[in-house]
């Protein structure tokens, strides 16, 4: 009983008819905020707290009482419950004021409370509830951090705003973008709160089980509150991932830097590397467009990883890396550096703003094409080039087995490149030049793997290293990903 | 085996050089791996040719290595074209079987296809969409196949070829994608097979054989040696069938109907548009000559007169 009346919780909004008898039959001062209730949902402390008061008196076989109210709220009594609820719901109207009210558990204790307790963290077999709430307030912080909550709360207040105005939906397609990104976001920031009205739930619910002597009701909130801090660690790594592309499949293009065969080759790793990286992490990777060395190694290659959250991890190795060994392609074996620029461009889905290409502005050729061709030919070889005239950007294909699939598939990446241009253009009318979209050159030097004279990779940017050389050009390099995404996103204090 | 050819195909007559051949090694393979394998060996091409095969996974294969060895065999020294060995070629969005005695479907030839499409998204009105359309020597079926599949639910093809061969596997292609109540597949003589009822054409395309006689022996070995002559020689001069052809269009094609014709090259084109326009007495309007993406004029298309 316990166990299902707790998750009730979570699924307060899935399930209000239930809540709904349960709280009327509790007291019939309520019945009329009801509806209040629930619209404004779950980061209303006060929503919840009847619901365990009357939780607590049941499992003593107890009910209709307003006393426990009391008891877990001391100095306040129920009627001045009842009219702070009543206030409370009366100007909840307006998901703005909602933000206002800091949740807490009902003695007044905030994540940034629990924070500044400093209660010891323990292990997670350790069943002591300060060290798991204190877990989970930190992992809230952290999400609230990475997810730039203050700007976030500013965005949905600002498109709430937005959706409000009478002629919103005089243009449709602005209208269902702003209403998109609004379910979007507040998506997010609802998760947030949920997760902290969880945590003061459980709290309060350990509380009252010790003041109750209810062992069983103790450890199950415990139990609970475990599970939650598991929870909390897999939405800590989400968050890192919150940004506007960040779920987009992406291309990856890796160009040789100078010093010949030597720089190819190491080209030719760089390409490996990330493919082995996809394919570990599931994603399905193609090769576009491949350009050999004459001896080894590649002068340049695009490859394409598609799956949820490609861009949203790739985008953290956009930059040049830089080998050091000795060059099996050097007679005398002497130890050579050389560099291979990364770019990582997002392919941006239905519901973003697109470059809009004109077939008029493009030149598309065969490339690579010699001889008289049609019958006189037969050739697997149907490369494809398409010039952009405007910009001169260029993209070619020819791994795949048509001319038509070439052209297709080349021109996904020429679409991809303008659109990331778009992108940088738009990001400098914004002022939030971001540092992915534009250093993209041999000068912005990201990380160094060096294999004599001793074996080591470290990325310049965060210091993360690691000895393991070959396991990182196998593939391994997600620890060198994650370590990036949270020191760019978690040096952000301000965001909170 | 790939790697030892360098560019030697190449200077010889314009053959495969070693890079688009291990391309070629890298695609047998993924055509071999059976169902439910990853499409893409990693770097499968260099791992074969230089002898070292590291890959530690097993990977079911649906033909045994032995025979990938005899075909990849006959690949380099026989140089048999890549599209026998695997049986198929990829056109457009096409896959279409293809077998000794069917000319593999070239790229260029994907173009008219998008010059059909275009007639047919700008003459709307002119119901070319529903019409009946005829793809003369079909070969593989390819242009019926891709004209059959952006036709609207009257529109109908037909597809004639002397060569049986090219009739059995242009059914089986047309039975691969389910278009045997659209495409249908005649045997004979270029609009030979053309019933009466039949000779109000909406459109006309063909990819003739147009290559001058004397030409024939000096052609890429993937083509000469293994390639149907009948798909290839275009008499003394190319121009025999296209020609042919021309008069045909002029009287069976219906007014305002499409057609469009590949050829050898500049050359052809120019003539083939000076012929039409000369001799056949306004018969054919708008004639235009399109490159290909190599940039060679390699297409003629018009109009009959309304």
């Amino acid at each position: 009983m316990l166990s299902f009346l707790l998750r009730r919780s979570s699924s307060f909004e899935q399930k209000p008819q239930f809540c709904f008898s349960l709280l009327a039959s509790l007291a019939q001062v309520q019945s009329q905020s009801q509806s209040h209730h629930f619209s404004s949902s779950i980061q209303n402390r006060s929503c919840f707290t009847p619901g365990y008061s009357c939780l607590g008196k049941r499992s003593d076989g107890f009910c209709l009482s307003l006393i426990p109210s009391s008891k877990i709220s001391p100095g306040v009594s129920c009627s001045d419950v009842d009219s702070v609820k009543c206030v409370r719901f009366c100007s909840s109207q307006s998901q703005a004021d909602v933000d206002i009210v800091e949740p807490s558990t009902s003695d007044g204790l905030t994540v940034e409370g629990i924070i500044a307790q400093n209660w010891t963290v323990l292990g997670e077999d350790e069943s002591d509830w300060r060290s798991h709430a204190s877990a989970i307030a930190q992992s809230i912080h952290l999400t609230k951090r990475r997810l730039k909550w203050k700007q976030l709360l500013f965005k949905v207040k600002s498109l709430s705003e937005e959706l409000d105005k009478q002629d919103l939906w005089d243009d449709p397609v602005r209208a269902g973008k702003i209403s998109r990104e609004h379910g979007f976001l507040t998506g997010k920031m609802n998760e947030v709160k949920a997760f902290e009205q969880e945590l003061f739930e459980h709290i309060d619910m350990i509380k009252l089980s010790r003041e109750e002597n209810d062992a069983e009701m103790e450890s199950e909130a415990l139990k609970a509150l475990l599970e939650m801090r598991r929870n909390m660690k897999e939405k800590e790594l989400e968050a890192l991932l919150s940004g506007e592309h960040d779920s987009c499949s992406c291309f990856i293009e890796v160009q040789a830097g100078a010093g010949g065969t030597e720089s190819m080759d190491w080209a030719s790793m760089v390409v490996q590397m990330y493919k082995k990286w996809a394919q570990r992490k599931g994603y399905e990777v193609t090769i576009v467009d491949e350009m050999p060395g004459e001896v080894a190694g590649i002068k340049r290659a695009t490859i394409r990883v598609e799956g949820e959250y490609a861009f949203g991890y790739a985008k953290a190795e956009d930059g040049a890396h830089r080998l050091v060994r000795c060059s099996p392609f050097d007679s005398a074996n002497r130890r050579h550096t050389s560099f291979s620029a990364v770019a990582v461009i997002p392919i941006l889905g239905e519901g973003f703003s697109r470059f809009q290409i004109k077939e008029s502005d493009l030149r598309i050729d065969r490339f690579r094409a010699g001889g008289p061709g049609g019958q006189h030919a037969n050739t697997t070889e149907s490369a494809v080039r398409i010039t952009h005239i405007p910009t001169g950007i260029t993209a070619t294909c020819q791994n795949e087995r048509s001319q038509h699939s070439n052209k297709a598939s080349a021109m996904a990446v020429l679409q991809s490149r303008l659109d990331k241009l778009e992108l940088a253009r738009q990001a400098q009318l914004n002022a939030q030049h971001t540092q992915s979209l534009s250093e993209n050159s041999f000068g912005n030097q990201i990380r160094s793997y060096i294999l004599h004279p001793y074996r080591m990779v470290k990325d310049h940017r965060t210091n993360y290293e690691v000895s393991d050389a070959d396991s990182v050009l196998e593939g391994d390099i997600d620890d060198f990903i994650l370590s990036y995404l949270s020191a760019s996103l978690d040096k952000d204090e301000d965001g909170l | 085996m790939a790697t030892s050819v360098g560019s030697k195909f190449l200077d010889l007559d314009n053959g495969p050089d070693s890079t688009l051949l291990h391309r070629e090694l890298n695609w047998l393979i993924q055509d071999s791996l059976g169902e439910g394998e990853p499409a893409t060996l990693s770097c499968a091409a260099s791992a074969s040719s230089s002898g070292s095969t590291s890959s530690k996974k097993v990977v079911k294969l649906r033909t045994c290595l032995d025979d990938l060895y005899r075909l990849w065999k006959e690949r380099i020294e026989d140089r048999r074209p890549f599209q026998y060995l695997v049986g198929c070629e990829h056109w457009r969005d096409l896959v279409l079987s293809v077998e000794e005695g069917v000319l593999i479907p070239r790229p260029e030839t994907e173009l008219i296809v998008d010059f059909v499409e275009d007639v047919l998204a700008e003459n709307y009105g002119d119901g070319l969409k529903e019409g009946l359309w005829a793809d003369l020597g079909t070969g593989s079926g390819a242009l019926a196949i891709a004209i059959g599949r952006i036709l609207g639910c009257n529109g109908r093809v037909i597809a004639t070829d002397l060569s049986p061969v090219a009739v059995a596997v242009t059914e089986y292609n047309v039975k691969r994608y389910c278009l045997q109540d659209k495409v249908k597949v005649k045997q004979g003589s270029w609009f030979e097979p053309l019933e009466e009822s039949e000779v109000e054409l909406g459109g006309i395309v063909s990819n003739p054989p147009y290559i001058p006689s004397d030409n024939i022996a000096g052609l890429q070995a993937e083509v000469s040696k293994h390639e149907p002559i009948l798909a290839l020689d275009g008499g003394a001069n190319g121009m025999k069938d296209l020609l042919h052809l021309c008069n045909g269009a002029a009287s069976m094609l219906r007014p305002g109907g499409f057609f469009a014709f590949e050829t050898n090259g500049e050359q052809q084109s120019q003539f083939l548009a000076g012929y039409m326009e000369s001799e056949l007495g306004g018969r054919l309007v708008d004639i235009k000559i399109e490159s290909d993406l190599a940039g060679i004029p390699r297409f003629v298309k018009g109009f009959k007169a309304r």
